[in-house]
């Protein structure tokens, strides 16, 4: 067990490694240095020419004329040191007090999510498994294919348009009015919690479909087992005799498809916070991406990345804790 | 006169594919007395394991049983028997579920599959004790420890706690046998339990339900296409061949004088340590499809005594002797007896 | 409804180990399952697949009218009316008094109060009457987008339209227009080749990424394939959404539609080989362990000759499906970008470039009818998921 925790440790933290390289990598990405975009981007918001000294004092300040390897250097030391991610000029403050703004709404999303895919997709799999080829375990293949088919982003616009055209109103935000820009109280979180249903069946539904198959084809492959045989021969009756023994078996798999399924979901978030405009990462990300304010992209793009592996990793103890062949071993 | 504990009588199994209708079980007539071994022999895909199914009602997906019954012979606590037709009993209703485990329980061939690697041996051993008696699970435990013990199995109070991949192969087979008698079955039925094993431990394994089924007094009925187990552990030899029992007798008789061509070609298939060097005779051609059987005598293409009628004519069931039945139209002419047992005629 | 089961579960239920059936035994219709090929038994399989054949069918059906796009289209994707600015849909009516007259009804418009735009609605009085093969905009059918010396001159100008209005001067809006008072019905057409194309180039790309990468993966094993198997690892693991949208984002404004084009098409693929190469890996890794594959290496046949004759034919089926598999996935990656406004731009026109003006949600209560694209890219991607089901199923013919 340690052997293994301790491999998918040091995977893990090879991973948030690689990550940090490739996030640097898009600070690098669009022409030119950070200070030239940001000067272009204030020229072209109305600003004035900045006096060269400025941009000479800048350059220096974020190791621009140093190689590449020192600069990476420079970035990352900060970000672990200090928890500065680099300065914003859109917001025009160091892009921490964004990142940690954000950040937190945009893993409560992913993470109830997950809840709300686990809560869907094993017992419908089960059912579905259970009475393979009946009409309901058809009429939830079919919506699963649909929840496949649907980006969550349409679906999203969907949502979005029925509400304002029949409910007469937009269903944007994650806040009341009141609650908007008041600081995180108990109230607060509660009245998040509130909006939070709709963005997160919308996130979900993707991954649920995906998941109800999933757990539906582990769970036929385990109903034909030969221990299957052994419990019924033993008198167990059937419904207790399912859950005790091929969902219990089914779920192994089951939990290591966190691994893969999270990073979609906060993909997903990301786009569908885009388009439902909600104050998560997304259209943080998006936006600063577009005015190619890279210091904050990239922090969040290590950031979210950097969480997702965390989640994975906690997938797999959690899988320590299901499994005793890799607990015992 | 033999005391019965399972008589089956035209048991139809049907497995309902896309392909086809597969007649895995086809007129199988068998009867199992009580307190002795019985030995169901057959090549690989022959229906013995289906037949052994039934009787519990586990067959797999797309079997079903078609028709015939499953006469089993309950023996009341007050010493009075009830029969009891398993073949009408519903596969998931509770009738049923009372009769497994504790009437009939029933060992597989994998014990490394048969039990389930995320549950503890204890767990699994108490499962049964707890369902069909009441007893607290202190007791079911104390009597689980005792049960491992029994089979043979070192240290059980440590090793109930333990999960079964940690076992070696032979450890697990014994403890699915201390599963299966964790209710005192009246009858054991073991499907090609030493298959998977080594050749010593197979022996064990042997002695040990050998042991046991004196112990118990109860019916067992093993399943194997290896006839030297056959010639250890026998008093009953039911020989079956695409679906039905072509041969019946005491294991001396079906040894010494086989009469079915086809139980006569099995025993001149093996090796016997005391033999000459002189060839084995393979039984010729293979099994046939499962789509499509022959007509006739099910046996006929392969059959080394093979005569005209045998492709047209379906044998019945003949008693050549007391307690000697063969399904072969080499004796049913020459015999005047006649079971009362009809026959399935095929398209 | 019948019960299916696989092949598996009747042998492990009967244990027929090695079937082989003397030929006095059996008839004509026994042997032929015996000799068909493993191309004749995937279609037999894949033919009791009902839903995946009707998705084939509408698959093919998708691809066709991408290919012929300009003769399906009432209008080319440039064609506007600049008065009809989101005019509502114009459904066809096929009689008129009680006479067969196949038409649309006219338009007619209101002026907002305070903008003073034009609103437009169907006037009922109006009767606009349309036929088949109808005159409209020219068109060339050929090889004139070749641009090949000599080959780029085969081709012909046609102005015919599958359907359009009798008068080419009078507006059908099937599914209304958008803020230029273009043709939505004509653009979801001319888009389908846009972002199917995509789709197909880009799961070619993963393709071959795909099969090279997991291929050498199982093939070599070892270093190569801990280190092949890390990077799919962290591919997998880090949500490559935000890099897509910070590559696509990036795409210098002056770039060529052309290029926008396969850059987009090689995100894509970037982000999506890693299914197919765990799919290609753990082939090869099973197949090393086959009698088959022993037998041709015993036989002293090369390693080279070994993959491509012997390996990659045993499992080109499983390729196939895998790849139907992720098509929908490009096509919804090319849709989402060009939705956000990082992917294809204007004048390609794309179901994502069109669904770009439904992002606020004002502009999208107002004229639904801009969603119809959506219904475009819904339908397309539930086809390919089914008939890729549907293969996936029959490539495992026993």
């Amino acid at each position: 067990m340690w052997q293994y925790l301790a491999r998918r440790f040091v995977y893990m933290i090879f991973t948030i490694w690689i990550i940090s390289l490739v996030s640097f990598a898009v600070i690098q990405l669009p022409p030119g240095d950070y200070v030239t975009s940001m000067i272009s981007q204030m020229y072209a918001s109305g600003g004035q020419n900045m006096p060269p000294e400025y941009i000479a004092q800048l350059r220096e300040q974020y190791g621009l004329d140093q190689p590449l390897h020192l600069q990476y250097f420079k970035w990352i030391r900060k970000i672990v040191l200090h928890g500065e991610f680099g300065y914003s000029f859109i917001y025009r403050e160091d892009s921490r007090e964004m990142i940690f703004a954000r950040l937190p709404v945009t893993f409560a999303i992913s993470a109830f999510s997950m809840l709300f895919i686990w809560i869907m997709a094993i017992p419908i799999g089960v059912f579905s498994a259970a009475h393979q080829y009946s009409i309901g375990d058809y009429v939830f293949t079919f919506i699963g294919f649909i929840g496949l088919a649907v980006p969550s982003f349409l679906m999203a616009l969907i949502l979005m348009f029925i509400s304002y055209k029949y409910f007469d109103r937009a269903m944007i935000g994650l806040f009341s009015v009141e609650y908007a820009d008041a600081p995180w109280s108990i109230e607060k979180f509660i009245d998040m919690l509130k909006h939070l249903w709709i963005p997160v069946i919308i996130i979900g539904t993707g991954g649920t479909a995906g998941m109800i198959r999933t757990m539906r084809a582990n769970l036929l492959d385990e109903l034909n087992r030969p221990y299957v045989d052994t419990a019924r021969a033993k008198g167990v009756s059937e419904n207790r005799l399912l859950w005790k023994y091929p969902v219990r078996h089914a779920l192994n798999p089951f939990v290591s498809t966190i691994g893969w399924v999270l990073p979609g979901l906060v993909g997903g978030e990301v786009i569908v916070s885009v388009v439902l405009n909600l104050p998560t990462s997304g259209p943080v990300i998006f936006d600063s991406l577009m005015k190619q304010d890279m210091y904050m992209a990239a922090g969040f793009i290590l950031m979210v990345s950097t969480l997702t592996v965390i989640g994975t990793f906690i997938s797999d103890l959690l899988l320590v804790w299901l499994d005793p062949r890799i607990r015992l071993t | 006169m033999v005391d019965t504990l399972l008589e089956v009588c035209d048991l139809l199994i049907h497995f309902f594919t896309d392909e086809g209708v597969v007649k895995a079980v086809d007129g199988v007539n068998l009867t199992i007395p009580r307190g002795k071994t019985i030995c169901l022999v057959g090549e690989s895909g022959c229906g013995k394991s289906v037949t052994a199914r039934a009787f519990l009602q586990i067959i797999r997906k797309p079997g079903r049983i078609v028709s015939g019954q499953m006469l089993y012979h309950q023996q009341r606590p007050d010493g009075s028997t009830e029969v009891i037709d398993l073949a009408k009993l519903p596969p998931k209703g509770d009738a049923i579920r009372k009769i497994r485990g504790r009437e009939i329980s029933m060992i597989f061939q994998e014990p490394m599959t048969s039990l389930s690697l995320m549950h503890t041996v204890g767990n699994q051993i108490m499962e049964a004790i707890l369902l069909h008696e009441k007893t607290s699970k202190l007791e079911a435990r104390k009597r689980g420890i005792d049960l491992l013990q029994r089979v043979g199995i070192p240290r059980p109070d440590r090793l109930i706690d333990e999960y079964p991949f940690r076992l070696s192969g032979g450890m697990r087979q014994r403890a699915m046998i201390a599963m299966a008698l964790s209710c005192n079955p009246t009858m054991l039925i073991a499907d090609e339990p030493t298959t998977a094993l080594d050749v010593t431990t197979q022996a064990q394994i042997l002695d040990l339900l050998l042991d046991l089924q004196q112990q118990y007094n109860m019916s067992l009925l093993f399943i194997t296409h290896d006839l030297g187990v056959v010639a250890e552990i026998a008093d009953e030899v039911a020989v079956m061949y695409l679906g039905r029992i072509v041969e019946q007798s005491d294991a001396v008789t079906i040894f010494n004088s086989p009469k079915h061509p086809y139980t006569q070609a099995l025993l001149k298939s093996i090796p016997k340590v005391a033999m000459k060097r002189e060839e084995l005779a393979p039984i010729k051609g293979m099994v046939p499809s499962p789509f499509r059987r022959p007509t006739g005598c099910v046996f006929h293409p392969r059959c080394s005594q093979r005569m005209n009628e045998c492709s047209q004519t379906d044998p019945m069931a003949t008693q050549v002797d007391a307690n000697h039945m063969v399904r072969c139209l080499l004796y049913q002419n020459a015999s005047a007896v006649k079971t009362n047992v009809g026959t399935v005629t095929h398209d | 409804m019948n019960v299916t089961v696989s092949q598996d579960s009747i042998d492990q239920v009967l244990e027929p180990d090695g079937i082989t059936i003397p030929p006095d035994v059996l008839d004509t219709e026994n042997l032929k399952i015996d000799v068909a090929t493993q191309w004749q038994l995937m279609w037999w399989k894949f033919r009791r697949h009902r839903l995946a054949n009707i998705s084939a069918v509408i698959v093919l059906f998708y691809y066709f009218v991408a290919i012929f796009a300009e003769f399906f289209a009432p209008y080319q994707s440039t064609d506007y009316i600049a008065e009809y600015v989101y005019s509502p849909p114009q459904p066809i009516h096929f009689f008129d008094d009680g006479t067969f007259k196949p038409h649309v009804k006219g338009l007619t418009f209101t002026r907002d109060e305070r903008s003073f735009k034009k609103i437009w609605s169907v006037d009922d009085s109006q009767v606009i009457p349309i036929r088949f093969f109808a005159k409209g905009s020219e068109y060339k059918i050929g090889l004139h987008w070749t641009k090949i010396p000599l080959i780029k001159e085969l081709y012909v100008t046609v102005d015919r339209h599958l359907i359009g209005p009798v008068d080419k001067d009078q507006p059908m809006y099937l599914m209304g227009a958008d803020k230029s008072g273009r043709d939505i019905f004509s653009r979801m057409i001319h888009s389908s080749r846009i972002s199917l194309s995509v789709g197909l180039f880009g799961v070619a790309l993963s393709m071959i990424l795909g099969i090279v990468l997991g291929g050498l993966s199982g093939l070599l094993g070892g270093g190569v394939d801990t280190i092949i198997q890390r990077l799919i690892e962290i591919m997998m693991s880090i949500p490559m959404l935000p890099i897509m949208l910070a590559i696509a984002a990036v795409v210098p404004p002056n770039w060529t539609a052309l290029r926008v084009y396969f850059i987009i098409t090689i995100i894509l693929a970037f982000t999506s080989w890693t299914g197919l190469a765990r799919v290609v890996r753990g082939k090869f890794l099973s197949l090393r362990e086959e009698d088959f594959i022993l037998a041709a290496r015993l036989d002293g046949t090369g390693r080279f000759r070994l993959i491509f004759s012997h390996m990659l034919p045993s499992f080109y089926s499983h390729i196939i499906a895998s790849l139907t598999l992720a098509l929908p996935g490009m096509i919804l990656g090319e849709t989402a970008l060009s939705f956000l406004g990082v992917g294809l731009r204007p004048p390609v026109v794309s179901w994502g470039v069109m669904l770009q003006e439904t992002q606020k949600v004002a502009v999208l209560a107002l004229y639904p009818w801009l969603l119809w694209p959506a219904v475009a890219v819904i339908i397309v991607v539930l086809a390919f998921n089914f008939l890729g089901d549907g293969l996936r199923d029959a490539a495992d013919p026993y």
